[in-house]
């Protein structure tokens, strides 16, 4: 299999739009272009992850549109749907395609817009990603996916409120240092205790928002990359699925796709945990990101509240997570977040991240999950 | 000869009628939620329609206050993962019981829910 790097990314200002997903992909991909250094004649072949265009703004076929809309609509496009982990997953088919001596040079990205639609049409849409036959009927909602895990994972380790809060605080930080961040306002611990609950124990300052953005990232061979200096060299990458109705899950206080994910990614890159400086992970809600960092491996199962409150996590910290502000605050335009991820990482590896820079980075992790927990992605990122 | 035991429309005409159905694998004795093929345990394909008592107790929950565009008028409400006598768990509206009441670990026993032609799956005291 061939080496395959990173060497262009892109993304657009995360938040409100009046543009087309399609719109916001596309400005991403002329920024992740003209950051390779590459004509957009370059691109052999488009991996899109888009997620609810079907609902919220009647399109499907998505992926030859974000072509045509960039200006390359003869390359072989296709469409990634994993939930929120779509780009991620289509990211990984790229880099298998470049690995497979198909092709140098391959474009991935993703595109999503909600907020042109009412917050109830939104929850809906979202929901639709857990089973159509069991669980939507009974009206559960993304945030009442993670409140199950969080309530597990209290009633296990002894997880608080407190400590879910201060990751959601820590993120908030992050995020004033990201001018394309959605919020770049920083909140207390207050202001998340006394929030709404949306579905107990989560509170409002607990979930991401809603986001509307587009994100893009250049894939190349070796050939291409090594006369680049500021290539970044995909390590490993691999996805893992779990059950998809929540009654067959082994336990709600881990997420077991992340665990087989993470083990995979490690293997390939021959790397472990301890070897990661940096990590963009799936914070969709707090306590998302606290079992996700259990799962990664970065600290022991019920150890990642702790972690959090401690400022292991924070910028500084021992292994800063979510340097870009993460979901919570930089924004979670579904389809874009998996490539958004990447390109915070590549950035940070580079070490062009400014304020938010961690120093001496020279390995990076991305994780993205999928709605109800069911799939998973993880991969690593190094530089010579 | 591919068709199921229990497919998800005999499963909820039996549960309209207050039944709750599982399959029982025949390699390993799993007991699982149809519809299901292949045994995720041992890879038998050997299920057997199983009646079960339907009584449980709650693994996880929560209270659900920003609903769907299709629950917002029953919202707030309490939903979780109960786990069965028979050892698979499953997902339900909990009804009849206070929230301040809710607890992991808590005796509950299955209830069908029903709206009009949906049914699905509740739990109740
Ligand atoms: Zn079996």
């Amino acid at each position: 299999m061939r080496r395959v790097a990173v060497i262009g990314v892109g993304v657009t200002k995360f938040g409100k739009h009046d543009r087309t997903s399609g719109e916001l992909f596309a400005e991403a991909a002329v920024d992740a272009l003209a950051d390779a250094e590459l004509p957009p004649g370059a691109v052999q072949a488009l991996y899109y992850g888009n997620v609810v265009g079907g609902e919220t703004e009647h399109q499907l076929h998505t992926g030859p549109q974000a072509a045509s809309i960039l200006g390359i609509p003869t390359v072989p496009t296709t469409r990634f749907e994993t939930a929120c982990a779509s780009s991620h997953a289509a990211f990984r088919h790229a880099v298998m395609e470049i690995a497979a001596g198909v092709s140098d040079v391959v474009l991935v990205g993703g595109g999503e817009r909600v907020l042109n639609v009412p917050t109830a049409e939104s929850t809906e849409y979202f929901a639709y990603a857990s089973d159509a036959s069991w669980e939507q009927p009974l009206g559960l909602t993304f945030p009442g996916v993670f409140a199950l895990v969080a309530r597990a994972h209290m009633a296990k380790y002894g997880t608080t409120e407190e400590q879910m809060a201060a990751v959601a605080v820590k993120n908030h930080k992050h995020g004033t240092m990201n001018p394309k961040a959605q919020f770049q306002k920083e909140i207390t611990l207050e202001t998340v205790m006394k929030s709404p609950y949306v579905a107990d124990p989560l509170k409002l300052y607990d979930c991401c928002p809603f986001t509307d953005g587009g994100a893009a990232i250049v894939l190349a061979s070796e050939d291409v990359a090594r006369p680049r200096r500021r290539a970044v060299w995909v390590l490993g990458t691999a996805a893992a699925s779990d059950s998809m109705l929540l009654g067959d899950k082994k336990d709600l206080s881990r997420v077991m796709a992340t665990e087989r994910a993470a083990k995979a990614a490690y293997q390939q890159a021959g790397k472990s945990p301890s070897d990661v400086n940096v990590v963009e992970l799936h914070d969709c809600f707090t306590i998302a990101e606290i079992v996700a960092t259990e799962g990664l491996g970065l600290f022991e199962p019920g150890a990642g509240g702790i972690a959090a409150e401690r400022g292991d996590t924070s910028l500084g910290g021992k292994v800063p997570v979510n340097p870009s502000g993460g979901l919570k605050s930089k924004g979670h335009p579904i389809g874009a977040t998996g490539a958004a991820q990447i390109a915070e990482i590549v950035t940070q590896l580079r070490g062009e991240a400014g304020p938010r820079q961690v120093d001496g980075a020279r390995t990076g992790l991305t994780h993205t999950l999928g709605g109800n927990t069911a799939t998973v992605l993880v991969s690593l990122f190094g530089r010579e | 000869m591919s068709e199921p035991v229990v497919t998800l429309k005999s499963f909820f005409e039996q549960a309209r009628e207050g039944r709750l159905t599982g399959i029982k694998c025949g390699g390993c004795g799993e007991i699982a939620i149809p519809p299901k093929q292949f045994c995720a345990n041992c890879g038998a394909r050997a299920w057997q329609s199983v009646p079960l008592s339907g009584e449980g107790t709650l693994a996880s929950y929560t209270i659900i206050r920003v609903a769907p565009a299709g629950h917002a008028a029953d919202a707030p409400y309490a939903v979780g993962v109960v786990k069965l006598k028979e050892g698979a768990a499953i997902f339900g509206r909990i009804v009849d019981v206070p929230f301040e009441k809710l607890a992991v670990g808590l005796a509950l026993r299955f209830r069908p829910i029903v709206v009009k032609e949906q049914t699905s799956v509740g739990f109740a005291p």
